[in-house]
């Protein structure tokens, strides 16, 4: 009976990371975001945007239609690079862009693959391990170009860590916990994150713009300077991969936001238990929830142009980080009240 | 790059949210400027540069349009003009003609479509004003063969590639920059 | 990794070895997303670069030499296709030159003529140079605006020329065509959507907080510098100069034409941004002015006229469509020499021509506006970050072929 139970208890983690909000979720969305990007993009650009693959759906196949291209394109390995940190780099870049996913909860009978009470902490370490790897990308392909976009990334990580760690404290100050279902509870009796603290949700999309490098943080890619910044010298499938790689941390950041500023599975959070009910619609609220930010922060690219990076570092230091001691301190003084 | 007379930046709010507006005006109305080109195509103005001819009955063999092409796309090639008015090449002769008067050796011009610019200097150096316009612009062809056509092809115009598609008249707008209105 | 390590000897031009350990040079093009068609040198010490050098020709099309083995005439395409953005400007200057030594003098709606076709040029020449800034600094939305922007004046010179861009619309004693019926209030209405676009490029861009950090004070030239410099068009007007070829010797129909000249006093590539919206704002009030004051009359100098054969003079009365007089296609000039001053898109043309009484020109010599901006490029920039090369480069407005010739 008990090994039953261990079982029924594996696969539904199996099917939680590997299907529902894990992989597959995560790359249909990643999907159908980059053809929303692109029509969103063109429709305020006086054109049509992906049209021709699929001309009867609006062309919404287009970023399947490149996905294949990248699978069959001809990988090229640069003769004096890094060769094993450069085949290696791009999976440990998006496996551990997946990884917060495993801490993060889409409802509130969720059963963890690692039990804790501090998946708030676990899952915001983690995204801060992604562009470790990013450097090493930069790093390992030989190229001046992909170098100085490594730098670049590096130089940014480091002044937008802290105001992302300020702003999920802040909130972790009010909400007295740091596991995500109690803050969705708290949420849900008291008010939603982004009205108890709109600064700590401020700081936190611009953190989310910047390190998932959209307009107007695009850096380390700047085209017009860095040729594709850290993937200069990457083709075919690997490519890709770090092409998906931001939109999967997007995604992540996205589903954290929604724990913590937009109330979660907050109408959605019946208290019955089942598949259904229990974890499936719950799961489907964060999901469209998380869904609609992507959509907002990829409509910047349409709006803005891209920073310098000085002027990025700059204002990291200068007012993103006082941003976030302000919102630290809201919260203080609410949870004094509260 | 003195600090003196460094200008100042404006307010950072204002300037956000005009912006983010302005994006998400043309989200909401977006002004679509390209043509759906294969499925609607542009109905080109009559005076429209496009593939030309040569009427052949005007034509006088001046070889003033060769003379005038500026990359060399037109070459005169000979003929031979029977009384019937029937137009040979030189090699078959016109000559055997039962009962016709001796031929007029003569030449016409043949376009080398890969190197025409269609700058229509032909049109104007023409002393008859043989040549004969058309409105057809969308036309590339498979084969290298194809850009020289023989006298007799390049006396048929090529026919329009995307005469099946919708035909739109381009319309100045004040509001929209350009309205593509369906050709009568 | 060694950064310093030559591992492939890209260079065949000059030295790229870079000087102590903490220089970078950067070759960027000619196959960059942000350089053209041709190979910026940067030699950077750490984000700041120390020296740029241009290595042009990727594109040179041999213009004077095609132009120099070729009758007069042929020339007008030729020049044309150096100046894609700018045919008008190419052609009219090689006319006003030819006309010189032909000694022919166009009529007057000929010239109002050719200051019309002129703006409406400079305008979609202003577009691109911004829509390519746009790009430069990251914003697809400007690019795509200014490049569909330019389709409704694109669409006005194929009304009044028959072709999009490559026009050949002015010929030795006038223009080609009359302004077909229509043309004004299909003019008119564009002018206004041009008008009320403005607005929204400021929102969008002009004013964007983005753009004015990326420009403001990146690539300051004074006045000084840039008239030492040898700067020309509106990159010299941004740094504060007053001077317009159209005012100081002017040719067509400016004389007659009120219009100011716009100017600026910082010299940024902000300026330099804002002085493109100034000038196209100029060039919508000059074809209001021309639509409304156009003289009626011939398009063609009645030298040029009389020589038409009668077919020839059927068709102007019925298409009104001028023909070209024999002559043209054996044009020998006397020996003689002129030069001629046209203000372009991007500044001055410079033409000079040198007939010898042969069919084709002595010699053919003209300098681009490209080319005269582009040592002022590699001046400027040095001293400023990476990120600041495109924005410099975007807001001069450099068109490779332009300066390659």
């Amino acid at each position: 009976m008990g090994i039953l139970l261990l079982i029924i208890w594996l696969i539904q983690d199996l099917l939680y990371l590997i299907v529902f909000p894990g992989l597959i979720v995560a790359m249909v969305l990643v999907i159908l975001l980059i053809y929303l990007e692109r029509k969103i993009a063109a429709k305020v650009q006086m054109r049509f945007g992906p049209l021709y693959v699929s001309r009867k759906v609006g062309g919404a196949l287009q970023s399947i239609s490149d996905l294949l291209r990248f699978s069959f394109q001809e990988f090229i390995l640069p003769v004096g690079s890094d060769s094993i940190a450069f085949l290696m780099a791009p999976g440990f870049m998006f496996a551990f862009a997946m990884m917060p996913l495993i801490f993060i909860p889409v409802g509130p009978y969720y059963s963890y693959l690692f039990p804790s009470t501090l998946t708030i902490l676990f899952s915001v370490a983690l995204i801060t391990i992604t562009p470790i790897y990013a450097i090493i990308v930069g790093w390992a392909s030989d190229n001046k170009f992909s170098f100085i976009g490594s730098l670049r990334e590096a130089l940014l990580v480091i002044s937008y860590e802290i105001p992302l760690l300020l702003s999920v404290i802040a909130m972790v100050i009010v909400y007295k916990t740091l596991n995500y279902i109690p803050a969705v509870a708290f949420q849900e009796t008291h008010l939603p994150g982004i009205i108890l603290n709109p600064i700590a949700a401020l700081v936190f999309i611009i953190v989310a713009i910047r390190s998932t490098g959209r307009f107007p943080f695009d850096i380390t890619e700047a085209d017009s300077e860095l040729v594709m910044g850290l993937y200069t010298e990457y083709s075919a499938l690997f490519f890709g991969i770090g092409m998906a790689t931001p939109y999967i941390e997007l995604y992540a950041l996205s589903l954290i936001f929604s724990l913590l500023f937009l109330g979660g599975w907050w109408p959605a959070s019946g208290h019955a238990t089942g598949l259904l009910a229990g974890l499936f619609m719950p799961g489907v609220m964060v999901i469209i929830k998380a869904f609609i930010v992507m959509i907002v922060l990829v409509f910047l690219r349409a709006v803005y142009p891209r920073y310098r990076v000085d002027q990025a570092i700059r204002s990291g230091w200068e007012r993103i980080i006082y941003l976030g001691i302000i919102a630290v301190i809201i919260s203080i003084l609410e949870a004094i009240i509260i | 790059m003195s600090d003196k007379g460094k200008r100042k930046l404006r307010g950072n709010i204002e300037g956000n949210a005009r912006a983010l507006a302005t994006g998400f005006k043309y989200l909401v109305e977006p002004n679509r400027m390209t043509l759906d080109y294969p499925v609607e195509s542009m109905k080109l103005a009559p005076n429209y540069r496009g593939f030309f001819t040569v009427d052949d009955k005007k034509c006088i063999g001046c070889s003033m349009c060769e003379m005038v092409c500026p990359p060399e796309a037109i070459t005169m090639i000979p003929r031979v003009i029977s009384t019937t008015g029937y137009t040979l090449p030189v090699q078959q002769g016109a000559t055997q003609e039962a009962g016709a008067k001796p031929a007029k050796k003569t030449k016409r011009p043949v376009v080398n479509w890969g190197r025409c610019i269609y700058c229509y200097f032909c049109f104007d150096i023409c002393p008859v004003d043989a040549f004969v316009s058309s409105n057809i612009h969308d036309l590339a062809f498979y084969n290298d063969a194809d850009y020289r056509p023989s006298y007799e092809e390049y006396l048929k115009l090529p026919e329009d590639p995307v005469k099946k598609s919708k035909k739109v008249i381009p319309k100045p707008d004040i509001k929209r920059g350009i309205k593509y209105e369906p050709a009568p | 990794m060694n950064l310093n390590e030559k591992v492939y000897d890209i260079s065949e031009v000059g030295s790229i070895e870079p000087e102590g350990d903490r220089e970078i040079v950067l070759q960027i093009g000619p196959a960059h997303p942000g350089s053209g068609h041709m190979r910026i040198k940067a030699w950077m010490d750490g984000d700041i670069i120390t020296k740029v050098d241009a290595d042009i020709g990727f594109v040179h099309r041999t213009s004077e030499w095609l132009s120099e083995r070729r009758q007069f005439i042929k020339a007008i395409p030729i020049v044309e296709r150096i100046m894609l953005p700018d045919t008008v400007h190419a052609n009219l200057a090689y006319v006003l030159a030819l006309e010189k030594i032909l000694d022919v003098e166009p009529p007057p709606r000929a010239q109002y003529l050719r200051s019309l076709a002129a703006e409406i040029n400079r305008i979609t020449s202003h577009l691109y140079g911004i829509g390519l800034f746009g790009i430069f600094l990251g914003s697809s939305t400007v690019y795509m605006w200014a490049f569909g922007d330019r389709e409704p004046f694109i669409d006005l010179m194929e009304m009044l020329t028959g072709a999009r861009i490559t026009n050949s619309y002015i010929v030795p004693g006038g223009v080609r065509w009359e302004m077909p019926k229509g043309f004004k209030e299909k003019a008119e209405s564009t002018l206004q959507y041009m008008e009320n676009r403005f607005n929204d490029y400021n929102d969008m861009w002009v004013k964007n907080p983005v753009v004015e950090a990326r420009t403001v004070n990146v690539g300051v030239v004074d006045r000084n510098r840039a008239i030492k410099l040898g700067v020309v068009g509106p990159n010299l007007r941004a740094s504060g100069v007053d001077y317009d070829t159209r005012k100081a010797s002017p040719y067509a129909a400016y004389k007659d034409i009120d219009f100011e000249v716009p100017r600026m006093d910082h010299g940024d590539t902000y300026d330099r941004l804002l002085i493109r919206i100034e000038e196209i704002k100029q060039s919508i009030r000059i074809i209001r002015q021309i639509l409304k004051d156009i003289p009626e009359g011939k398009i063609i100098a009645d030298s040029i006229y009389s020589q038409l054969n009668p077919v020839m003079k059927k068709v102007f009365e019925q298409q009104q469509r001028v023909m070209f007089p024999a002559f043209f296609n054996q044009m020998r000039p006397a020996s003689a020499e002129s030069i001629a001053r046209v203000e372009a898109g991007r500044g001055e043309i410079f033409f000079y021509l040198r007939t010898s009484g042969d069919k084709y020109p002595y010699r053919f010599r003209w300098v681009t506006p490209s080319f005269r901006n582009l040592a002022y490029f590699t001046d400027v920039a040095v001293g400023y970050k990476l990120a600041d090369l495109p924005a410099i480069y975007g807001s001069i407005d450099y068109f490779p072929p332009e300066a390659d010739r």
